[in-house]
């Protein structure tokens, strides 16, 4: 049983519920499957019979790829726009952004409101950036770079064996498909980029690249996707185009030495389930009311939410998903007819409603946890 | 618009099915904590000679642990299964090896198996652990194996009580074919020459002597104190000065006058133990334990019990098509040197770089405590690799199989 919403000639890329109105959803998307051409904001509500109904929305001139309500402002949303901007909308108004926000010099893939200090936002950039904003400057207030990845840097011990396609840097390396402040620290931003690496900032630091903390998240395979624990603040999901989700701690990262002025890192993966999509992974979300449940989106028009088993509510169990013949596997979404981009989790009424949207031109609205 | 486009195919390409690269690391690998081994004595008349395998067992546990990080030495109720393989044993072992892990110190909430798979009982050990952390059966095993065949080879007989009846099976009575005559049908099947033999037989005891004396087996061998005090700490198997000449004067062993099988280019009579801890990475790094290698992959397969020295030219290649590599992909191979001959046929046939079989020497000089080899040959080339190079361990197995395991170095 799901509820759904047709955008007519548009491709869902980014999909969020709105933190204020318990019916309100916003949605980017492109036409052409986001490829060439306009893009459209919609806000979408939901009425009291299940149907949902565009409130409004705004009609753009690229493609838009992600999309982040401000926290701070019950009817303002920002997008990530295809030409290297990000635009503020107020859902009261007409047709014209309220705030433009143009330094990007290539598509801007994600943007995400900070939690904590709810006057900044982040967004990545194909440009190889990540940015740090406030609505009220029109210029960024920092832009960090991420430390770009020598063949030799990236060939270590783990991939120099193979020749595979799998493990060599893709042509994609310097995209950021998605960057994140911390739900549970203000300062810290994580990012995954085409070339595998996930990098944390401590926006605290000196804006230096030798101060980064990364590290190798899918084998040299690009991490399409990122997402920090709602309840344990060291734990975050990767995943990517080896279609494997990679639950990883924080805390277990171990500097590789001082062969390199940068901080090179390997994390230790607490847990990994293999080959959770028959095709790469564009999306993993932590449930906002389980430590222990995610949500996965992927290229092969499905989506599955998982329970993490290296976690049982209070304690590390040092289960693994991978060895589990279940794998943890709670629900599988197959609604979707082309590649799904989009899920977020709602964060209102009975918990587990989900919304997807992809290039179908969809928008789903599902129970992720009734089975 | 081509760029995004190109961008999303990439996304779609790389995903077309390929695995991971074999020596990137997992969170359920199942890796390797320790490899660690006895001196190997030689039978009959070695050191161990008035102990049996049970001493040798608790002495060694007593040191591994020892030697473990107090992560584990003090929470040994922490393994869940140990697997001892056994041959010459009554019943493999399965009484008096339980009771020298309980003389060790490992508590009794510990279980405790014992397992009999002739030549591959210490591999098959490991492979028992490994399947079962892979499972999620257990966490954390410990896969030994123990022989004495001073006190066990001549007090049995091996083959043990035979019927009438299975002794009357053509097919059945050729499990029951000496271990020296299956290797002269190898020898003379295949065309393998005496001189052959003996110069790889003196090849082993060479490059034993060599790094006995280099001390390259001392971060593998853990003492063993006798019950008088003493300390036994080095292999007694190899001897200096092996020629393939001197190796040429030794009377055939089985057959009297046509046999190329003698006791200088076949393996020894020996005594020893060996261990390998195993853990799922997850828990390893957990528990801050140390991870010396990664266990990949096992496989044992069938031959005709008649030529049972080819096992390992059948077992490796399955093995290694389990994990997509290829033989030239292998940098150390631990082929256990039951026969020169067998050993040889194997090398030949697989086209293995004779200078990645063995590069310590094997069971010919090191000697062949049947039970412990499979473990012995861990402990070893887990010594021979170089972090992120992947090696193979591989013996014939009597009665007509060959086993075979891969391993990475980390």
């Amino acid at each position: 049983m799901a509820l759904n919403f047709h955008m007519q000639g548009f491709s869902g890329y980014g999909v969020q519920y709105s933190p204020f109105f318990d019916n309100r959803l916003a949605v980017a998307s492109g036409s052409n499957f986001g490829l060439v051409g306009n893009g459209n904001l919609f806000i979408l509500d939901i009425d009291p019979q299940g149907r949902i109904h565009s409130m409004n929305s705004f009609m753009t001139q690229d493609c838009l790829y992600d999309v982040a309500w401000n926290e701070l402002h019950e009817n303002q949303v920002l997008v990530a726009q295809g030409d290297g901007s990000l635009r503020l909308f107020d859902t009261s108004l007409q047709k014209f952004p309220i705030a433009i926000f143009k330094e990007h010099s290539k598509e801007v893939l994600s943007c995400n409101w900070n939690l904590i200090n709810k006057q900044t936002f982040v967004s990545s950039s194909w440009d190889g950036t990540v940015k740090i904003w406030t609505p009220n400057r029109k210029e960024s207030l920092r832009t960090l770079q991420v430390q770009p990845v020598m063949q030799s840097q990236l060939v270590d011990n783990t991939i120099a064996k193979t020749n595979g396609s799998r493990g060599t840097i893709s042509a994609n390396k310097n995209c950021i498909y998605q960057a994140q402040f911390s739900p549970h620290d203000e300062n810290l931003v994580m990012c995954c980029s085409g070339n595998s690496y996930v990098t944390l900032f401590d926006l605290r630091q000196p804006n230096s690249n030798n101060k980064q903390q990364r590290f190798l998240a899918h084998n040299g395979s690009e991490t399409l996707t990122c997402d920090f624990n709602k309840y344990r603040p060291t734990v975050v999901a990767t995943s990517g185009v080896d279609s494997s989700i990679r639950i990883w701690d924080i805390r277990m990262l171990v500097n590789l030495g001082p062969q390199s002025q940068h901080i090179n890192s390997s994390a230790a993966c607490i847990n990994e389930i293999t080959r959770a999509h028959e095709l790469a992974v564009r999306k993993v979300a932590w449930s906002p009311h389980h430590p222990n449940v995610l949500l996965s989106a992927s290229y092969d028009m499905t989506c599955s939410v998982w329970q993490d088993l290296s976690y049982d509510g209070s304690r590390f169990t040092m289960k693994t998903n991978s060895i589990d013949s279940s794998k943890g596997f709670i629900k599988r979404f197959t609604g979707h007819s082309e590649f799904v981009f989009g899920a977020d989790w709602s964060l209102w009424g009975q918990p587990g409603f989900i919304a997807t949207t992809g290039w179908d031109g969809n928008v789903f609205l599902w129970n992720g946890l009734q089975r | 618009m081509s760029q995004r486009l190109q961008n999303i195919g990439n996304h779609l390409s790389g995903s077309n099915g390929q695995s991971c690269p074999i020596t990137s690391k997992r969170p359920d690998d199942i890796v390797i904590v320790s490899a660690k081994r006895s001196a190997i004595a030689r039978g009959f008349k070695g050191s161990f000679k008035d102990v049996n395998s049970d001493y040798l067992l608790t002495q060694f546990l007593i040191q591994f642990f020892n030697d473990l990080p107090p992560e584990i030495r003090e929470h040994q109720d922490l393994i869940q299964e140990v697997t001892c393989g056994n041959v010459l044993n009554p019943g493999a072992g399965a009484t008096e090896h339980r009771g020298s892990c309980l003389a060790a110190g490992i508590p009794y909430s510990v279980p405790f198996m014992a397992l009999n798979r002739q030549c591959s009982s210490g591999l098959t050990a490991v492979n028992d652990i490994a399947n079962k952390i892979k499972t999620g059966q257990i966490d954390i095993g410990l896969a030994l194996g123990v022989e004495s065949m001073t006190k066990n080879y001549a007090a049995v007989n091996p083959l043990g009580r035979i019927s009438d009846e299975l002794k009357a099976n053509k097919e059945a009575r050729k499990c029951l074919i000496p271990m020296g005559i299956t290797n002269e049908n190898v020898a003379s099947n295949f065309s393998i020459t005496r001189q052959d033999q003996d110069k790889f037989a003196a090849n082993s005891y060479n490059k034993a002597e060599k790094a006995v004396k280099t001390g390259l087996f001392k971060d593998e061998i853990l003492p063993i104190q006798l019950p008088d005090g003493r300390i036994v700490d080095t292999d007694e198997g190899p001897r200096p000065n092996v020629t393939p000449e001197s190796l040429s004067k030794i009377k055939p062993a089985f057959i009297k006058d046509k046999g190329t099988t003698t006791a200088g280019n076949a393996s020894q009579v020996s005594d020893g133990v060996a261990g390998v801890l195993l853990a799922r990475r997850s828990v390893a790094e957990k528990l801050n334990l140390p991870i010396v290698g990664r266990y990949l992959a096992f496989q044992a397969v069938g031959v005709p019990p008649e030529i049972m020295g080819v096992g390992p030219a059948y077992a490796i290649p399955r093995v290694l098509q389990d994990v997509g590599l290829q033989v030239k992909d292998i940098d150390i191979f631990e082929i256990n040197e039951a026969f020169a001959a067998q050993a040889l046929y194997c090398i030949h046939k697989l086209g293995i770089d004779i200078n990645k079989v063995n590069p310590r020497g094997g069971a010919i000089a090191l000697g062949h405590p049947l039970g412990c080899t499979g473990a012995r040959q861990i402990a070893t080339i887990m010594r021979e690799l170089q972090p992120g190079q992947i090696g193979v361990t591989s013996m014939c197995i009597g009665t007509g199989m060959g086993a075979a395991a891969v391993f990475v170095k980390e």
